[in-house]
């Protein structure tokens, strides 16, 4: 500590030193919120059902996706990536995802939505195991922290059947 | 900065910097805000700098106090064993420079 430059050197490093230590500590303080999101998805109308010349089945559907999931924000959250994805057995597969719509939720203030919507990316089978198929859909999110680990977690909806028939 | 200005410098440095990162910490996570507390740390590492980087003169308290030149004269350095100077060739800067 004997000379300027000596001194200027210890405080920016004792100062970034500090920094780290804080940021552990706000990652640290998102361990006491203990959110309750809700999510609702009504299929309001399946717009139309077949199988392709390549023999995959694809369903277009309306979707009326509502949630809330402003618990999930916390001073340390910069943004929640959310996304549903339709979620069925095949015999070929335990667990078949089909991302449907997602969506990025900046704030607090957007966290609760209701979206009117048909489905984003294309519902497609690999195979032709559509019809009749009892169906999920689940809504993912990932909680993307200023600083500290990003956390993942989902609501899964039950109950969804696609149509016997093609249409 | 003498002894004891470096003693005091360092520790208000830690004890500055300690203190804005536990107010910035409080603040920022009272408002929900954690730009806040990034701002109010950033005050506060400014301020320390402020505070202990240059050499300000609360620093300077207690100058070291050095022995007259004289009283050096009067009190000359233990004197080497004879063994000793022959093995070194003899003392010839202490005797030649003063």
């Amino acid at each position: 500590m004997h000379s300027f430059g000596h001194r200027a050197n210890a405080v920016a490093t004792f100062a970034v030193t500090i920094l780290a230590a804080m940021c552990f500590a706000a990652s640290f303080s998102d361990q006491f919120n203990s959110p309750s999101p809700t999510a609702s998805v009504k299929i309001l109308n399946i717009n139309w059902f077949q199988k392709e010349a390549n023999g995959n089945d694809e369903v277009s559907m309306t979707l009326n996706i509502s949630a809330d999931l402003s618990s999930l924000f916390t001073w340390n959250t910069k943004q929640v990536f959310v996304f549903v994805a339709a979620e069925y057995e095949t015999p070929q597969n335990a667990l078949n995802q089909v991302s449907l719509w997602d969506g990025i939720i900046p704030s607090k203030e957007h966290a609760k939505f209701l979206i009117h919507t048909t489905n984003k990316y294309r519902f497609i089978d690999q195979g032709s195991n559509l019809k009749g198929k009892d169906f999920n859909l689940t809504m993912h999110w990932h909680i993307m922290p200023k600083t500290g680990k990003m956390f993942a977690d989902k609501i899964v909806m039950t109950g969804y059947r696609l149509p016997e028939q093609y249409r | 900065m003498d002894w004891q200005g470096q003693k005091l410098a360092e520790m208000l440095m830690q004890l500055l910097l300690v203190a804005s990162a536990v107010a910035a910490f409080a603040v920022g996570y009272a408002m929900a805000d954690f730009q806040l507390m990034l701002l109010v740390y950033a005050g506060g590492v400014v301020l320390t700098a402020l505070v202990t980087v240059p050499n300000w003169p609360f620093f300077n308290r207690h100058p070291l106090k050095w022995l007259d030149a004289a009283e050096a004269e009067r009190h000359p350095r233990p004197q080497v064993s004879a063994a000793a100077v022959a093995a070194t060739g003899g003392k010839k800067k202490t005797g030649k420079n003063k």
